[in-house]
């Protein structure tokens, strides 16, 4: 045995140092004294009126001493629990999570190829992809359900869509307090009632400011609904650097800490020790096409510097990857897919959404989720760094074969190969092999893996009392809202 | 006492927001008409601008910039402009459906249209139904530009139009339609005259539209 001995059990990557973020942190604290943010609902500008913060009309100023003493509240562990029982997502520092994003208005027609409107269908089967490639460790609705009967509503449909064939957990978005209010009483159902819910949250509840500082009704009716009920919950800021926040990144995590904090006060102020999580989709407004992008390098950048922030503050992390502003699954989703993802994995963020966006967050591909799915896995076996044990540093072996031996056949190999990563879609073959199992691009692959999966696979069923109660509730809504 | 129109065009394109104001000022003390500092100055300019931008060798910030500069100008020249001047570009109402808060989207495309000397009454977002029509009652524009970001908000665009038809004055204003879950297609199906699938293409395609309609 030896002392003094460091060892990386893994990769390690950090983007700014503990001075810097203290900077950030004090800038921020800086800007909710000095400008403050506005709040457009009753309550919450209530809340702040009865405390130390300053109130004028809409604009609220929160004093430091209250952001200092709300971080000491929130929960530096969740973990949740899959409608299948599992507790299978615990969410706790530099431990890793990838799931799909949400709401995606289109989708290329798989029979047809044309791009049209996401339905209650498209929903149901990006839902069964996430539950069937192990590297999807929670599920968004990836689509939105465009043909619900009711704009009003059609959060509830979206949740029966994404349950029907998904057992993991979930990150739900919702129309207004109302429908959070919904879907929380739909997963209590499959959770076995409100404090089983408590303990075992089924999913995180979606919730955004409007940067820069802004707050507005239906995001704060959702955000104190969850703090009510203890719904783990994230209030994600979607600055566009040079738009609706500063140019320079510094600047844009500076603006996205204040809109987060002030959501640490009020949710504090609201029902102490909430499980409120961190978020951020942290990018730049391309100045030439005028998009928010999702494939910028400096999505990675901010991003990976905002979960450094994250896990000074104790805060559970919210953060982007495996998306791509590319129309099409091609050579540029897949290079800035594989970017994003690589950064927000080593980055440590513990819920990495938006994977298998393309085009810029509008269109949806079930054919990008099943693509993702290797780079993930590659991506995660990068993460596992260099084991230097006796071991694996294997000195007994490398005498024993001795120059000009070989190591196919020794134990040793026959052991350990298997630590590494195994592809199920990237070509490694010959060329001869490749042309004559028909010269398959990897597009023919994630084709033909994603049809095979639509084909073959069911998740776990919901029981039918369950279902029955749910679609109550989906249908009650309806009613009201008819 | 001779004045180079031809240096308010270039001031613009730079977008030197003061010296453009400055230059301006000078070109109305000189016996210009002020109908002719627009055309022949800042028009120009403006186009410039535009033809840069479309071929991709302007960016967002740069013209936007310009756009402001051309801003600067119209106040001080706005004054003097006869209603006939004025006409050449006209007037767009612009906001965000009901239930909807995205804005910047509409926000670019209102700063493009001021770049292209539109008077633009931009109302925010989240606005009901009644306030599009109350905006073009109001304000008599030829334009109305509404803009919706969810596919949840976009069937506020049709009630829109249909209340504009109950009003009588949908044949008033030409309707432009904008933002990302928005197609040409739904635009058509809902009696818009035009969808832009940006804001740089919104002027364009308004100023081409009206043109065809004199
Ligand atoms: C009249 O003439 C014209 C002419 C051209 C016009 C025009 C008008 N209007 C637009 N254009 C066109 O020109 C512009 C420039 O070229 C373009 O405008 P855009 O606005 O498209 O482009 C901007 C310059 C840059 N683009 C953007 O700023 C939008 C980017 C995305 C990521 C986005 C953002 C940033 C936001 N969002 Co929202 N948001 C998304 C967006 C995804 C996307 N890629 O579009 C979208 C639109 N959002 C979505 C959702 C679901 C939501 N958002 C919400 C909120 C927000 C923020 C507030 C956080 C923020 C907006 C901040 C702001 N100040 O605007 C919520 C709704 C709030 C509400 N009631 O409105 C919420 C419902 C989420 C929730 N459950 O809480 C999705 C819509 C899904 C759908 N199918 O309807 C979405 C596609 C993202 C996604 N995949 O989930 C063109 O469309």
């Amino acid at each position: 045995m030896k002392i003094n001995q460091s060892i990386n059990m893994s990769t390690r990557f950090r983007v700014l140092s503990e001075d810097q973020i203290e900077e950030i942190f004090f800038a921020a604290l800086e800007v909710l004294e000095r400008t403050g943010g506005v709040i457009y609902h009753e309550e919450a500008l209530e809340l702040f009126k009865n405390s130390n913060a300053v109130v004028r009309d809409k604009k609220v100023r929160i004093p430091a001493s209250m952001v200092e003493e709300a971080l000491n509240f929130y929960p530096r562990k969740i973990t949740l629990k899959g409608r299948n029982g599992k507790r299978s997502l615990q969410l706790q520092k530099d431990t890793v999570g990838f799931g799909t994003g949400s709401d995606l208005p289109f989708t290329y027609d798989r029979k047809t190829g044309e791009r049209r409107r996401t339905l209650y269908n498209d929903v149901r089967n990006a839902g069964k992809l996430v539950d069937a490639l192990p590297n999807y460790d929670f599920f968004m609705s990836h689509g939105i359900v465009g043909d619900a009967p009711n704009t009003q509503t059609y959060d509830r449909h979206q949740f029966l869509a994404m349950l029907e064939q998904c057992t993991k957990p979930m990150v739900v978005t919702s129309v207004d307090g109302e429908g959070l209010e919904d879907l929380w009483r739909m997963g209590c159902v499959l959770q076995g009632g409100e404090e089983e819910f408590r303990l075992n949250p089924l999913f995180v509840a979606y919730i955004e400011p409007i940067s820069p500082l802004k707050n507005d009704r239906t995001a704060v009716e959702k955000l104190l609904f969850a703090a009510e009920k203890k719904i783990p919950a994230m209030y994600t800021p979607c600055p566009s650097s040079g738009a609706t926040a500063p140019a320079t990144m510094a600047g844009m995590l500076v603006q996205s800490l204040a809109e987060t904090l002030l959501a640490v006060v009020l949710c504090h102020l609201k029902n102490p020790g909430m499980p409120l999580i961190m978020g951020g989709v942290t990018t730049v407004l391309d100045m030439k096409k005028s998009t928010y992008s999702y494939g910028a390098p400096e999505l990675s950048l901010a991003s990976a510097a905002n979960t450094d922030i994250s896990k000074w503050l104790n805060l559970i992390m919210f953060s982007t990857g495996g998306c791509t502003d590319s129309k099409v699954l091609d050579e540029q989703a897949a290079a800035e897919q594989m970017m994003n993802l690589f950064y927000a994995y080593l980055s440590g963020a513990n819920l990495i959404h938006d994977v298998g966006y393309i085009d810029h967050g509008t269109n949806a591909s079930l054919e990008s989720l099943v693509m993702n799915e290797e780079m993930m896995g590659m991506v995660r076996a990068f993460g596992k760094g260099i084991n230097t044990d006796d071991e694996h540093m294997a000195l007994d072996l490398i005498e024993k074969q001795g120059p000009g031996g070989e190591y196919v056949t020794t134990d040793h190999t026959f052991e350990h190969w298997q630590e590494w990563y195994r592809p199920t879609l990237q070509d490694r073959s010959d060329y001869e092999t490749w042309k004559n199992n028909g010269s398959k691009t990897m597009i023919d692959r994630v084709n033909e893996r994603t049809q095979h999966l639509l084909d073959t696979y069911e998740a776990d069923p919901i029981k039918d009392d369950q279902w029955k109660e749910l679609k109550k509730i989906v249908d009650d809504a309806d009613k009201r809202h008819a | 006492m001779s004045f180079d129109l031809g240096k308010i065009s270039e001031t613009l394109v730079t977008g030197k927001v003061d010296d453009l104001k400055t230059l301006t000022g000078q070109a109305l003390e000189t016996d210009i008409k002020p109908g002719d500092i627009l055309n022949q100055g800042l028009l120009p300019g403006m186009d410039t601008v535009s033809q840069r931008w479309k071929a991709g060798d302007m960016f967002m910030p740069e013209v936007l910039r310009c756009a402001k500069a051309m801003g600067g100008a119209m106040e001080v020249l706005r004054p003097h402009l006869s209603e006939s001047e004025l006409g050449n570009a006209g007037t767009i109402v612009i906001g965000t459906v009901a239930g909807d808060l995205h804005d910047i989207g509409k926000d670019l495309a209102a700063m493009m249209f001021e770049g292209a000397g539109y008077n633009v009454i931009n109302i925010g977002i989240d606005q009901p139904n009644e306030a599009f029509v109350k905006a073009v009652k109001e304000h008599k524009p030829n334009v109305l530009g509404m803009s919706a970001l969810l596919t949840t908000t976009m069937p506020r665009m049709g009630e829109v139009i249909n209340s504009l038809k109950e009003a009588g004055i949908r044949d008033q204003v030409a309707v432009i339609l904008g933002g990302a879950p928005v197609t040409e297609e739904f635009a058509k199906e809902i009696g818009a005259d035009l969808y832009a699938p940006n804001a740089g293409s919104a002027v364009e395609i308004t100023k081409e539209y009206l043109e065809s309609k004199v």
